[in-house]
């Protein structure tokens, strides 16, 4: 039931879609429905990027202009190019824009990047202008429908074509979109740190996402060209781009629906505007329903007077001047304006997501848990790589020397040397700033140290960047959690098992027999390792909205989908009650069983003393003491960083409460703003 | 020669208007981590208010001080409207999409009250031109030169000197700890847009002598001065000025030397350059980032 509604759908959808041009013979209102389909191809890629990896694009009118005219230009130097081969030397084209318009991407987001690709779009703009040899400059290039086998294509034929097109990058788009790439663009939303550290490098998925977007506007571009027969530079401005990306907000990010019908409001808005009668009418029931709208959700208490005040007196007052305007089509971009600030603040999620929230309808995330939760489970989801290493048991799994980590004047890490044996837990303490957490970043690539050697496994991991230390068998997790909110569960720990999958885009697009075993595996994996950590209950819901302590069991089995040898606990039990600290020991005692060395930071004495084998504790950047926990404990000097006096007491009173949960050091908020320990 | 010299007089004024622009960016960066994406807008406003007043009658130099309360209105509203819900759910999107909806509604509206055309701008000061190292210069560019160095030291002045101007430093310092500390941060964001629109509006009663006034006036005005804020970096006050002037000068160079239509061309190849190989841009801080 629930399964067969949505394909009924479609399936009526394509019939409608196919029949459209056979029972609407006007071709006027063919060439709108063929527009928007064109627009909703290059919304798909353009909410790749914006929807999915969060960075703010305004150079996708550019990539449209660069498809369409490498459509055009193709046509108009090399006539006899089969029409089959324009499109595709159009994606290409345009991808490797993308690719060169993601280099800056990749070291600037948000202001910058926006900025950065409207430099690109302008560019783009004034390249089509000036370089008239190529592009025949602001005279444009007329074309003709698509000529096959010697015959022109008429309307209706390339309505098919175009629609068929429509329907397949909806299908390939989903399906990157739900497979480990589309969680790779997700998480590097999320968290670019996280996905770096999960091995998904956040280089490497940038430009994907690019790319991806810039193919298929490349051919949205040449499908435009031949939809319109005549291209010129300045249809793709930077108003064209802000429209899109109108489109995307209003109608709902990282759903495809919202791509449609995000396109359709853009194509039908300025042919409403050409009318100002049916205008006023429109503007009229917009009013009205903004107002019942605002009413139902004062009367239910979702909102305040204040907050619904704004969007009813916008709307009031717009259908008010609708009527004292006689032509609107002048006020057409103020109109625009206006629809994108009360968009971007009252309907944040679009017009899809507002109906899903609405009606409480869920997307696929929590559907694929239920699914995940049938699969057979895997013999050990937690140990695999791990036997099968052949290093000798006693050699140091990591060996790091006289690290040195400078900031400026300060050093946050003063030759510290840490040696840990595989198959312990060794503790890291000291107060906070003292460097522990540096140590973690120095450890997993965040932070290149400014001197000293880091061995993993006897390799360097010296300048090598997170992903690959990831890969290379070293998992963590983060004092400040870092999780992807927006993903559930099962989706947060499925990044982490990127690195099971050998799948190319190809085998995401057919689904090919590869792909499908893969993500079978990798789901049932991924459930077991939620059940490791007891949170099987919760694999479908979002991130966010898990309890503090839950988000931090959830870090680690995410960490623990890496196969990693070491696993790096950056403060597990922080804000952890009692009880879930105790199931948290039990959960550590069994990674270790599983092969898995930890190197554990934490500031409960209770946690560390229980099940540390050794503990080397930092002060200030260097390492006062290193021993077994109750040497360790006994140490003058230890005492001394902790209480900060000249105390002789024998045991730290905090340590030698059995189950106290007490902490020591004070303001060990893993908050606290400053702190770089 | 001469001709090379001319080119650097003009690209020097031109550029003195995009550090003026660049530092409105600044500023409102400096408070709250956000810019104006209407930015050129804004000086397009001030420059077709000050026509309206000078065609009222009213003094070129009696106009410029209602130009800056205009501007500081405007400014204002942006914030209101534009920035400050965005803060307040901490969206990035938000205030970018934000600031150039109103950017666009700014320029449509202009469109529909001054008409489309660009129109000349009377020059307060004389045309005849000044003879110096053997080119013409106009007086008006000495005054735009003057007049943003002058501005730009008045506000450095201001954050100085003044107890509202520390409060703008403690903003842009911690947000959070000037909040704790009794500052009303809120308000000093909307007086940083006040003022980063103000010498827009300044820039744009000051530049418009020499060029034309219109709506599209500042087409891809706000877009190249961004470019000079980030190869001067977005912290630093003498980095813009040198970041204009080099800009200036490139476009003027590109202008005569290439071609008029390739003039835009060298600073958003620049800005491409700078954010690719040093986002801090070239006088600014590298920041370390913080896990």
């Amino acid at each position: 039931m629930m399964k067969s509604r949505p394909l009924l759908l479609a399936a009526a959808g394509l019939v409608v879609l196919a029949l459209f041009p056979v029972l609407i013979e006007n071709p006027y209102y063919i060439h709108l429905v063929e527009t928007i389909s064109i627009y909703a191809i290059l919304l798909f890629g353009l909410d790749i990027v914006v929807g999915y990896t969060g960075q703010v694009s305004l150079g996708h009118a550019g990539l449209f202009g660069i498809g369409a005219y490498s459509a055009g230009v193709v046509i108009m130097h090399f006539p006899d190019t089969p029409f089959v081969l324009v499109p595709i030397i159009a994606i290409a084209v345009t991808a490797l824009f993308g690719a060169v318009l993601a280099l800056p991407a990749l070291r600037v987001t948000g202001p910058y990047l926006a900025m950065v690709t409207l430099a690109f779009g302008t560019i783009i703009q004034i390249l089509i202008n000036e370089m008239d040899f190529l592009t025949n400059g602001p005279m444009g290039i007329t074309l003709s429908k698509p000529i096959v086998l010697g015959h022109e294509m008429s309307d209706r034929e390339f309505f098919w074509v175009v629609a068929f097109l429509l329907v397949a990058a909806l299908l390939v788009v989903n399906r990157i979109l739900r497979s480990h790439l589309g969680r790779a663009f997700e998480a590097l939303r999320g968290s670019p740190v996280a996905s770096d550290c999960m091995g998904v490098s956040v280089y490497r998925y940038k430009v994907y996402a690019f790319v991806v977007s810039a193919g298929l506007a490349g051919l949205a571009g040449s499908l435009y060209s031949y939809s319109e027969q005549y291209i010129s530079p300045n249809t793709y401005d930077f108003e064209l781009t802000v429209l899109f990306l109108l489109a995307i907000i209003m109608g709902g990010r990282k759903t495809r629906s919202g791509a449609l019908l995000g396109a359709t409001i853009i194509v039908m808005l300025p042919k409403l505007l050409d009318d100002i009668v049916l205008f006023r009418y429109v503007a009229v029931i917009f009013a009205a329903l903004v107002l019942i709208g605002a009413a139902i959700f004062v009367a239910k208490g979702r909102s305040t007077l204040q907050r619904v005040a704004v969007p009813v007196v916008g709307t009031v007052a717009l259908a008010g001047v609708s009527f004292v305007l006689t032509n609107i089509t002048d006020w057409r971009l103020a109109i625009f304006g206006l629809i994108t600030l009360l968009v971007v603040y009252y309907l944040q999620d679009g017009i899809v997501g507002f109906v899903r929230s609405t009606l409480g309808l869920h997307g696929h995330g929590r559907t694929d848990a239920e699914a995940a939760a049938l699969l057979p489970s895997p013999v050990d989801a937690v140990s695999t790589s791990v036997a099968a290493t052949a290093t000798p048991a006693m050699q140091d799994l990591v060996a790091a020397d006289k690290v040195l980590m400078q900031f400026g004047g300060l050093k946050a890490l003063n030759d510290v040397d840490l040696h840990v044996s595989r198959g312990t837990i060794h503790g890291l303490i000291g107060p906070n700033g003292s460097g522990k957490s540096t140590m973690m970043n120095v450890l997993t690539g965040i932070y290149v140290p400014t001197g000293g050697a880091i061995a993993f496994k006897g390799h360097s991991i010296v300048g090598k960047t997170s992903a690959r230390i990831a890969l290379a068998g070293i998992a963590r997790t983060f004092q400040n959690v870092q999780l992807f909110g927006e993903m559930t569960a099962l989706q947060n720990v499925l990044v982490g098992l990127h690195h099971t999958y050998r799948s190319n885009l190809l085998d995401v697009a057919l689904h090919l027999p590869r792909y499908r075993r893969e993500e079978r595996a990798a789901m049932a994996r991924a459930y077991a390792l939620l059940e490791f950590v007891g949170l099987e209950s919760l694999a479908g819901e979002e991130a966010r909205n898990l309890p503090y302590g839950q988000q931090r069991l959830l870090e680690i089995a995410r960490a623990l989908a890496l196969s990693p040898e070491l696993l790096l606990l950056d403060e597990p039990a922080a804000g952890l009650t009692a009880p879930d600290i105790k199931e948290l020991v039990v959960i550590i005692r069994k990674i270790r069983e599983h092969g898995i060395t930890l190197i554990l930071i934490e500031h409960h004495m209770d946690v560390v003393m229980s099940v540390c084998d050794i503990v080397t504790v930092l002060d200030f950047g260097q390492k006062i003491a290193e021993g077994t926990p109750a040497a360790v404990q006994a140490n003058p000097q230890v005492i001394k960083a902790y209480l900060g006096g000249e105390l002789t007491a024998p045991t730290l009173p905090a340590a030698a409460a059995p189950q106290g949960g007490a902490r020591i050091g004070s303001g060990s908020d893993p908050s606290s703003p400053g702190s770089l320990g | 020669m001469q001709i090379l010299t001319q080119l650097v007089f003009s690209g020097i004024a031109l550029g003195m208007i995009y550090a003026v622009i660049a530092f409105g960016y600044q500023l409102t960066f400096a408070t709250s981590d956000t810019l104006n994406f209407g930015q050129g807008e804004a000086l397009m406003l001030g420059a077709l208010v000050g026509l309206t007043l000078v065609g009222m009658g009213v003094n070129y130099w009696l106009m410029i001080p209602i130009v800056c309360v205009f501007g500081a209105i405007q400014g204002a509203v942006v914030e209101r409207i534009g920035v400050r819900p965005a803060l307040k759910i901490k969206s990035e999107f938000g205030w970018i999409m934000s600031t150039i909806a109103l950017g666009i509604i700014f320029r449509n509206v202009a469109e529909n009250v001054w008409g489309r055309d660009m129109r000349p701008f009377p020059s307060p000061l004389p045309e005849a031109p000044l003879h110096f190292l053997g080119a013409n210069v106009r007086p008006m560019e000495i005054l735009v030169a003057v007049g943003a160095i002058l501005m730009m030291a008045a506000v450095e002045l201001f954050n100085r000197r003044t107890i509202w101007g520390k409060a703008v430093v403690a903003t842009f310092n911690d947000r959070e700890a000037a909040r704790l500390m009794g500052i009303n941060t809120s308000l000093v964001i909307t007086f940083s847009y006040a003022l980063s629109s103000i010498s827009a509006a300044l820039a744009g009663v000051l530049i418009a002598p020499l060029t034309l006034a219109g709506p599209n006036m500042a087409a891809q005005l706000g877009l190249k001065a961004f470019a000079v804020a980030i190869i001067g970096g977005l912290t630093s006050g003498m980095g813009i000025i040198v970041g204009g002037i080099i800009l200036g000068v490139a476009e003027k160079l590109t202008g005569f030397y290439i071609s008029t239509g390739y003039s835009d061309v060298p600073g958003l190849v620049l800005l491409l350059i700078v954010l690719a190989v040093r986002p801090a841009g070239l006088f600014g801080k590298a920041t370390i980032k913080k896990v």
